[in-house]
């Protein structure tokens, strides 16, 4: 099996930030990508992987949410969150989300976004992810040395 | 003659003494003042509220960006564009993080006196701007091109199991708000199939949201659905999706068969199991059964549509050749994990051909064995490690008696052992001690 991989497409990097710590627990890549198709490759390459897209609804939206739903056609198995960095009322929030979720994303957020919830997101997304990569099988076969304490 | 000038048409009866502070403290809206300095002056309730700051403490406060100055500061200073004399807007971070979201949209107006620059009044504003509350023509656009991939023709294929399947779902599509329930093995499709429903369907201008139950905490599936700005009852949504509904808690299973008892968005359901068989075994509620399965769609697994191989290839790998050879033994596998299994097969195929026609010799090694074209790897002879570490140990041992003349003590020290902890190695490994009988000259074992 390959690497569980976090994909970010963003500007500011913030997202990737807050999920470091959460990716360098759970032996995690994250991968920040500075184009839609660059991003598009790194989900399409196989594996567990879980795609983040910022988009502002207010700018130029289209091509950061064309990427999830290329990724939905091409990667079927990657689940994309959708991650706004605008606040906007409950009825432009359920607007968009719907909007977003159509395209195929499997969540998505507003602002003000903490990082329990994004680690929620991912963590809960990625473990579905491998569980299909494995057929739902525990990781087996593999000697975890972390496990020596218990085994006493 | 009255003292008072005459009220002039528009203008609210006593507005000559208008209490401009009590004005602003009324709005929710945080407003601030700053001085041509660039002092604080005055601040809302609303801006209080916002920075968590008491105007008491924050007034006099500079608000630049220079080097000692606090983010809050930083935050709140009018930009070059502004202190130019023409009004502006900056998106900033809050104080509290060094970048948003969320954001700050900050609009400056600066206020010009007779000479010079009197001060600014600045508003924190909705941080998006009034265009970005709807959706763009762009974004709909994007929603319509995504939306024609998904047609029953996407199924569509030569096997008897696969024209079954297409009919049904076209049925499913021409029967708007009857629930449906796909059951399939994992990776044969049902998520796919549900989208070609709802595309195909009476509710297709309305949007597709699948919720994955299993994937998403159920805290998560709550506020998406039924949150600030949730999506369940506003009528943008036209199909829901669960994956698994059985992995969310009763509760709010029973919560979403509510929704969608009362007229809400049309319910398509998948899992590995009927909805009976869920409910029997506990997992489920059972109006899923009675009310939200009201046609139960069979998703076949990929053994079952084997005459479809050839167009999920030229779907997904367009360009790629592959050898007749090759697609005969794809045919010949079981796909417990069906197209998901079937993608990640072509997939390393693929890179293995390195652009060329794939081969039988491309594809994995299993496959080869189960057809019989290669034997079984033989397994590996075993590692076991105390013996090996036991035949390192007895031949330095010897090499260092040899070298120290059978002499135990310098042996000792060659090795960087006590002599004691020499002796207790020798006898554990049965290496006849110098001097014992049967010793030889090179510290011979018993």
């Amino acid at each position: 099996m390959k690497h569980p991989r976090v994909v970010v497409l963003e500007s500011d990097g913030w997202v990737a930030k807050q999920l470091r710590d959460l990716a360098a627990e759970s032996r995690w890549l994250v991968r920040a990508p500075r184009t839609t198709d660059s991003a598009l490759s790194l989900v399409r390459a196989g594996g567990p992987a879980v795609l983040l897209v910022q988009f502002d609804p207010g700018g130029d939206a289209a091509g950061p949410l064309g990427l999830i739903a290329d990724a939905r056609r091409l990667a079927p198995d990657v689940p994309a969150v959708g991650v706004a960095d605008a606040k906007l009322p409950d009825a432009g929030r359920a607007a968009w989300a719907a909007a977003v979720l159509d395209l195929g994303a499997r969540c998505v957020l507003f602002p003000p976004l903490t990082r329990p919830v994004l680690e929620d997101v991912v963590s809960g997304l990625m473990a579905a992810a491998v569980r299909r990569t494995t057929g739902g099988e525990a990781a087996g076969g593999v000697i975890d040395l972390a496990d020596e304490d218990g085994d006493g | 003659m009255p003292d008072t000038p005459p009220n002039r048409p528009g203008r609210p009866p006593g507005s000559e003494s208008f209490a401009w502070r009590a004005f602003f403290q009324q709005s929710t809206t945080p407003v601030f003042v700053l001085g041509k300095g660039r002092r604080l002056r005055f601040a809302n309730a609303a801006w209080e509220e916002l920075t968590g700051v008491k105007l008491d403490d924050a007034a006099g406060m500079v608000c630049s960006g220079r080097r000692h100055g606090t983010p809050l500061a930083a935050a709140l200073a009018p930009t070059p564009e502004a202190r130019a004399g023409r009004p502006d807007t900056a998106r900033r971070p809050p104080p509290t993080a060094r970048a948003g979201p969320p954001w700050w949209d900050i609009t400056f107006v600066p206020l010009a006196g007779a000479d010079a620059m009197v001060g600014f009044i600045a508003v924190v504003g909705e941080p998006a701007p009034a265009a970005a509350r709807a959706v763009p023509p762009a974004v709909a656009a994007l929603r319509a091109r995504h939306a024609t991939h998904y047609t029953p023709d996407l199924f569509a294929g030569p096997s008897p199991a696969t024209r079954r399947f297409v009919g049904l779902l076209r049925h499913a599509a021409n029967s708007p708000g009857v629930p449906v329930w796909l059951v399939g093995e994992p990776g044969s499709g049902k998520e796919t199939a549900a989208r070609v429903i709802h595309h195909a369907g009476a509710s297709r201008d309305r949007a597709f949201v699948a919720v994955d139950c299993a994937g998403l905490q159920p805290y998560l599936v709550e506020s998406l659905l039924f949150g600030h700005g949730g999506v369940a009852d506003t009528g943008h949504v036209g199909t829901v999706y669960l994956k698994d509904p059985a992995a969310l808690p009763r509760d709010l299973q029973q919560r979403l068969a509510d929704l969608f008892a009362e007229n809400g968005p049309r319910l398509v359901c998948g899992s590995t199991t009927t909805a009976a068989a869920a409910v029997a075994a506990g997992k489920l509620v059972p109006v899923f059964h009675t009310n939200l399965s009201v046609l139960e769609l069979p998703v076949p697994p990929l053994r079952d549509r084997f005459a479809d191989l050839p167009r999920f290839v030229a779907r997904w790998f367009p360009g790629l050749v592959l050898d007749p050879a090759a697609l005969d033994l794809l045919a010949a596998q079981p796909w417990p994990g069906n197209l998901r299994e079937l993608a990640d097969v072509l997939r390393g195929a693929t890179a293995a051909a390195g652009g060329g026609a794939v081969k039988v010799e491309h594809l994995p090694r299993e496959f080869r064995v189960r057809a019989g074209i290669v034997p079984p790897a033989v397994a590996p002879r075993p590692i076991t490690l105390d013996p090996i570490l036991e035949a390192v140990e007895r031949r330095l041992i010897g090499l260092a008696l040899r070298r120290a003349g059978d002499n135990q003590t310098r042996a000792a020290e060659l090795l960087g052992v006590f002599r004691a902890r020499l002796g207790r190695r020798l006898e554990a490994l049965g290496i006849v001690k110098p001097g014992e009988p049967g010793a030889s000259a090179t510290g011979g074992t018993a």
